[in-house]
């Protein structure tokens, strides 16, 4: 029984790296830009999302506001971060990126104060025993939210004529712009889309540990990047595999390693010993 | 050219009247974190500080001089206490300073005072190495292995519970309190089931909880922050487990019971700070703590208040500047504050008695007071 919770945990915890880790990957897989910034972004997720819930009572409002913003808020990023640093060496966008997620978190505390704030409702604390387990149901939540944010993203890709174009612009660019395809489009609908999802999982998180702090971008800003890497950079299927694996090892390492390390260090033991066998990561694209 | 040496005559004017005017007060230094994890913890300790130095002031300050804080953000990590503590014995030049920090930075801080020959009081850091500094570093709170031995006094001999989960928040503070409790837990009939370590950062305990689950303890004796524990408490709640949870001072404060809501009900924790108190000064304390920081007063908050008035207190004793006058003071104390008397051993350290609050209706309450001499005693080395 202990093995089935300990995996379940695993999942949730792994759900909400998969929702982080997705958006990096995307703007890795575009633009070859290691966009840390992006961990800032599911910080002002969860702000945004518990202060609007708590200001409206709407969970499903806070959601949603929550997406749109910190979407556009990741459009914003591109247009004034990234986009004319393009064509300048990748390290000149990965230091931008470090500068801008440090002013960012600067940012929430000025405004919200250092310390955390809590909902005044906390939603989805109702117990729930499924097959004699007993779980929050905002845990219960979590694995379906990843599912459908995730797999709503894959349809986009799919099925849409944008996510025909995005698939052309990944592949190659230049060719796709001959056939009139509208790069700046593109981009800003990568970083639009996987900010939401960051919001998303910021929001999640809120909803999970009943608090927001300026400072909860930390973990997940590197934590994200040992995820993409492992996944093969720019690979969103590898990056998904490798979120809930390492929920899952994270998850048996805090009980079974947890007097040996840290569960934040798991992740990047776990790291260097699968780049020390298959340094392409896990599931590299050829 | 007149001009000039207009403006030079003004500067100098200037720089006179400064120093005259910092001749009339004492300074009385402070390292606390105002931002980071522990910025709730440091406004609470201004708010408190300041309270006691305009009470003091009030009462004709030391020996005639107004008493003023000369306060830095140390973000509750060693990176900044140390530069912090150098600041104000160099530049600020305090004959005394005072930590309303977290243990990490208090003991890097504590060491540099010593070396400089700066008497230094911990409010409520609680690891055992910041005393051992030297002989001019005090602890007006508990040392982390007393409160952990009164926590396994609390779980194994009034709650009578024998079956005990530790966890252990990975950092000074929770390590030195979980060697507290286990040294003392055979004696009170405590079987350790199981231990579990995490990090500060940590806010998502499910495996915990699940692997707490199985192992079925009658208690959960915990070491973290309020930070980590309000979303432990309220994790291991709506996991299923119903086991009592022991916490300690790390606990204390509104914002544990405003972030593990419902799940915090029946918590029990030992502290300093007991809220049902009806002794006029500490009720005065409270009310006047509630109306400056609009929230309730705590723990973190009523150790500055005694830390600043012990200060004082040696300052006014002394009569001078002089470090060996106010150590010498210091270590003569015998002050009944807004947390208890307090005795300081030969160490440095001090003796009183530990509160247990639990919560109840949403706020922290009475539920019994720890005097067990042997068991409060502070180790000697």
């Amino acid at each position: 029984m202990i093995f089935v919770e300990l995996i379940l945990q695993g999942l949730i915890q792994g759900s909400i790296y998969a929702l982080i880790a997705v958006g990096l990957t995307l703007v890795y897989g575009l633009l070859r830009i290691l966009h840390i910034a992006h961990a800032a972004l599911f910080t002002l997720g969860a702000y945004l999302g518990l202060l609007i819930t708590n200001a409206t009572g709407s969970l499903a409002l806070g959601f949603l506001v929550a997406m749109v913003v910190v979407g556009i808020a990741g459009i914003a990023i591109y247009r004034f971060c990234y986009h004319d640093v393009l064509d300048q060496p990748p390290h000149v966008a990965l230091i931008a990126s470090v500068g801008l997620f440090i002013a960012m978190e600067e940012g929430f505390r000025l405004i919200w104060g250092p310390t955390s704030i809590s909902f005044t409702e906390p939603p989805w604390q109702a117990a729930v025993v499924l097959g004699g387990i007993q779980v929050k149901t905002a845990d219960l939540v979590t694995i379906p939210l990843a599912i459908v944010l995730i797999g709503g993203l894959a349809a986009i890709v799919a099925f849409t004529r944008i996510g025909l174009a995005w698939r052309a612009t990944v592949t190659d660019p230049a060719m796709a712009g001959s056939f009139g395809i509208d790069a700046l489009k593109v981009r800003y609908l990568n970083f639009f889309l996987g900010s939401a999802l960051a919001a998303a999982a910021g929001v999640m998180f809120a909803i999970l540990a009943n608090f927001v702090e300026p400072t909860m971008g930390g973990v997940p800003s590197y934590k994200a990047l040992a995820i993409i890497v492992l996944g093969g950079l720019g690979n969103v299927r590898g990056t998904l595999i490798a979120a809930l694996m390492l929920g899952v090892i994270e998850s048996f390492g805090t009980i079974y390693l947890g007097w040996a390390m840290d569960r934040d260090a798991i992740a990047f033991a776990f790291l260097i010993l699968v780049l020390m066998v298959r340094p392409q990561g896990l599931f590299a694209r050829s | 050219m007149i001009k000039g040496k207009l403006l030079l005559t003004a500067a100098f004017a200037v720089l006179f009247a400064a120093t005259v005017s910092a001749a009339e007060t004492v300074k009385i230094g402070m390292n606390l974190p105002q931002t980071g994890i522990g910025a709730a913890d440091g406004k609470s300790v201004l708010t408190a500080a300041q309270i006691a130095v305009d009470e003091i002031n009030a009462d004709g300050g030391i020996n005639g001089k107004s008493v003023e804080l000369v306060v830095y953000d140390d973000q509750t990590s060693p990176k900044f206490s140390v530069p912090v503590a150098t600041k104000l014995i160099e530049k600020d030049q305090v004959p005394i300073g005072i930590s309303g920090s977290y243990s990490g930075a208090t003991r890097a801080a504590a060491g540099v005072f010593q070396a400089a020959g700066v008497p230094y009081i911990s409010a409520y850091a609680v690891h055992p190495d910041i005393t051992r500094a030297g002989d001019l570093v005090f602890r007006t709170s508990f040392v982390g292995e007393v409160l952990g031995r009164a926590g396994a006094h609390l779980v194994g001999k009034q709650l009578g519970k024998k079956r005990a989960v530790v966890t252990v928040m990975k950092n000074d503070y929770g390590k030195s309190l979980a060697r507290g409790f286990k040294e003392v837990a055979a004696k009170f009939g405590i079987e350790i089931v199981n231990e579990y370590e995490y990090s500060l950062k940590d806010r998502q305990f499910g495996p915990i909880v699940s692997k707490v689950k199985a192992d079925n303890p009658d208690v959960i004796y915990d070491t973290g922050y309020w930070f980590v524990a309000a979303p432990l408490v309220s994790q291991l709640r709506g996991g299923g487990v119903n086991a009592p949870v022991v916490g300690q001072e790390g606990y204390d404060g509104q914002k544990f019971i405003e972030i593990a809501g419902a799940a915090s009900d029946g918590v029990m924790i030992t502290t300093s700070l007991d809220r049902d108190s009806t002794v006029p000064k500490i009720k005065a304390f409270m009310s006047e703590f509630e109306k400056r920081a609009g929230y309730k007063a705590d723990m973190v908050g009523a150790s500055a208040h005694v830390a600043v008035n012990v200060a004082v207190a040696a300052l006014r004793k002394a009569g001078s500047m002089d470090a060996k006058a106010i150590q010498a003071a210091l270590q003569q104390t015998n002050y009944e504050g807004v947390t208890g008397k307090i005795r300081f051993n030969e160490i440095g350290e001090a003796y009183k008695v530990v509160q247990v609050q639990v919560v109840r209706d949403g706020g922290w309450h009475h539920h019994s007071v720890i005097t067990d001499t042997e068991l409060l005693t502070p180790p000697l080395n």
